[in-house]
């Protein structure tokens, strides 16, 4: 049976305020919460805008999160082949997703995320230190927002920092919106093979870093091979460059915009953690994830996904459900937003996560300290805004100070 | 008085650490990353972190069990 699904909404949807999810997933939320749409190849899939909804399916083994499922939905038809070309456990259902991650969670555990704030804090001041050298306004997208999360990635996974330009376009190319499937591919290729060189170097001369400690762990005994290994290395070096990089852009955009609020950011340690999660609730940089397909014809809250359909569990939306989030629109950095689900629920939730928050706990003080009367300084339209791509943010932001 | 005892399932644990964030003197992370459990029976004034820590868990393996005797 052909069903024709044109008439639907087309998704992604466009932001009119570019500082706010699409006004859809509010309206959706109100009146059908788990929302039809069409995709680019006319396919139907659904939204799910409510908090509850979306941490039931993301955890439902109804559901899943396979790439390489033929119903898994993408939102280009560029995203669709490197999806079923993705070998590393972000595309995979339990029981090999967790046979997968565990080799890597403790290098991302707490405590040795935590035991890097001095070096991440000395890589953010160097960067501040420069930004206080140049012409104003200067562009804190190129001189913080890239290059901060670039440093932090290479000093942990040992990769050559020379190399975060290659390693920004092949997550460029992965995350937009307007690439061709082959230029998709080609990158996604590019950044593993890369990967390879890396581990390949690093098993000859072993150092004190991420690939080094795997190689030795895992490759060596034979639990992993080398292929496997380049394809997680590049979805680590491709999540550790593109989403961090996002939060600080728009993330200060957005505290600049809350001058009292960003005082406390800036004044009061207490403050920072909750306004890190604030900041993470609010932007929901990964904008059109978790994603996953039925497994089976499943109702949910009153509608049937049929089996072979995807859906789209939008963070954004959850992020901002009324239920969960008192006047979610507001920005309140004082407000508890822990449980917010911008990495994600279930398996899936990011393994990076207590990377970024250092990250981030570390260089919005730092910025509003060091950087006296930091203000926004872009003309009209100046600022352009990711609409071009799939991890939402700023391109630049032009930034001024006294 | 109120029982409240605190289960962790390490087969379902994927490291993502939000435990360890939301009450760490009832959990840590093991050398592999995965969960420990520091206190099964936590004081009270820590009942409300170890429920937070079993929201927080997207894998579910933290389940508390609460009763009046």
């Amino acid at each position: 049976m052909h069903e024709d699904f044109a008439a639907l909404p087309r998704f992604p949807f466009r932001r009119t305020d570019p500082t706010q999810p699409p006004a859809e997933y509010a309206r959706a939320r109100a009146t059908r919460p788990v929302y039809p749409v069409s995709l680019w190849d006319g396919r139907r899939a659904w939204l799910l805008t409510r908090y509850d909804d979306v941490r039931a399916v993301v955890a439902d083994p109804r559901f899943s999160g396979e790439f390489a499922n033929p119903g898994f939905p993408a939102v280009t038809a560029a995203r669709v082949v490197v999806d079923r070309n993705e070998r590393a456990f972000v595309g995979m259902d339990n029981p090999r997703h967790d046979h997968y991650r565990r080799m890597f969670t403790k290098e991302f555990s707490a405590r040795r995320m935590m035991a890097l704030r001095p070096k991440i804090a000395a890589i953010a001041n160097r960067l501040i230190d420069d930004l206080l050298t140049m012409a104003q306004p200067a562009d804190l997208v190129a001189h913080m927002a890239v290059p901060f999360p670039s440093l932090v990635m290479c000093d942990l996974v040992g990769s050559p920092y020379e190399d975060h330009v290659f390693i920004m376009e092949c997550a460029a190319a992965r995350h937009g919106l307007t690439q061709t499937p082959d230029q998709a591919e080609r990158k996604a290729r590019e950044l593993a093979g890369y990967f390879l060189q890396l581990i390949e170097r690093k098993e000859q001369a072993p150092g004190d870093d991420f690939v080094s400690r795997i190689v030795a762990e895992h490759v060596r005994t034979g639990n992993l091979s080398r292929e496997d290994f380049a394809e997680v290395g590049a979805m680590i070096l491709r999540a550790g460059h593109d989403t961090t990089t996002n939060m600080i852009g728009l993330g200060t955009l957005l505290l600049l915009g809350h001058p009292e609020q960003a005082a406390a950011v800036r004044d009061d340690p207490e403050v920072v953690p909750g306004a890190i999660e604030e900041l993470l609730r609010y932007v929901s940089p990964v904008q059109f994830a978790p994603r996953r397909v039925a497994l089976e014809d499943v109702e949910i809250a009153g509608v049937i996904i049929r089996k072979g359909e995807g859906v789209f569990a939008l963070n954004p939306a959850a992020n901002r459900d009324p239920a969960m989030f008192d006047d979610p629109d507001r920005l309140d950095v004082r407000r508890d937003a822990s449980h917010h689900l911008a990495f994600g629920f279930g398996i899936h939730q990011c393994l990076g996560q207590m990377l970024a928050r250092i990250e981030l706990q570390v260089v919005f003080p730092l910025l509003l300290q060091r950087m006296p009367n930091l203000r926004v300084a872009a003309k009209d339209g100046e600022i352009r805004f990711k609409d071009d791509m799939q991890i939402y943010g700023v391109h630049n932001l032009p930034v001024a100070w006294s | 008085m109120k029982a409240f005892k605190v289960h962790v399932d390490e087969d379902l644990c994927i490291g993502a650490g939000q435990c360890v964030l939301a009450a760490p003197q009832i959990f840590d992370q093991d050398d592999r990353g995965l969960v420990i459990l520091l206190d099964a029976t936590p004081p009270a004034e820590l009942h409300e972190a170890a429920r937070k820590a079993a929201k927080l868990c997207p894998a579910r393996s933290i389940t508390i069990e609460e009763s009046i005797p």
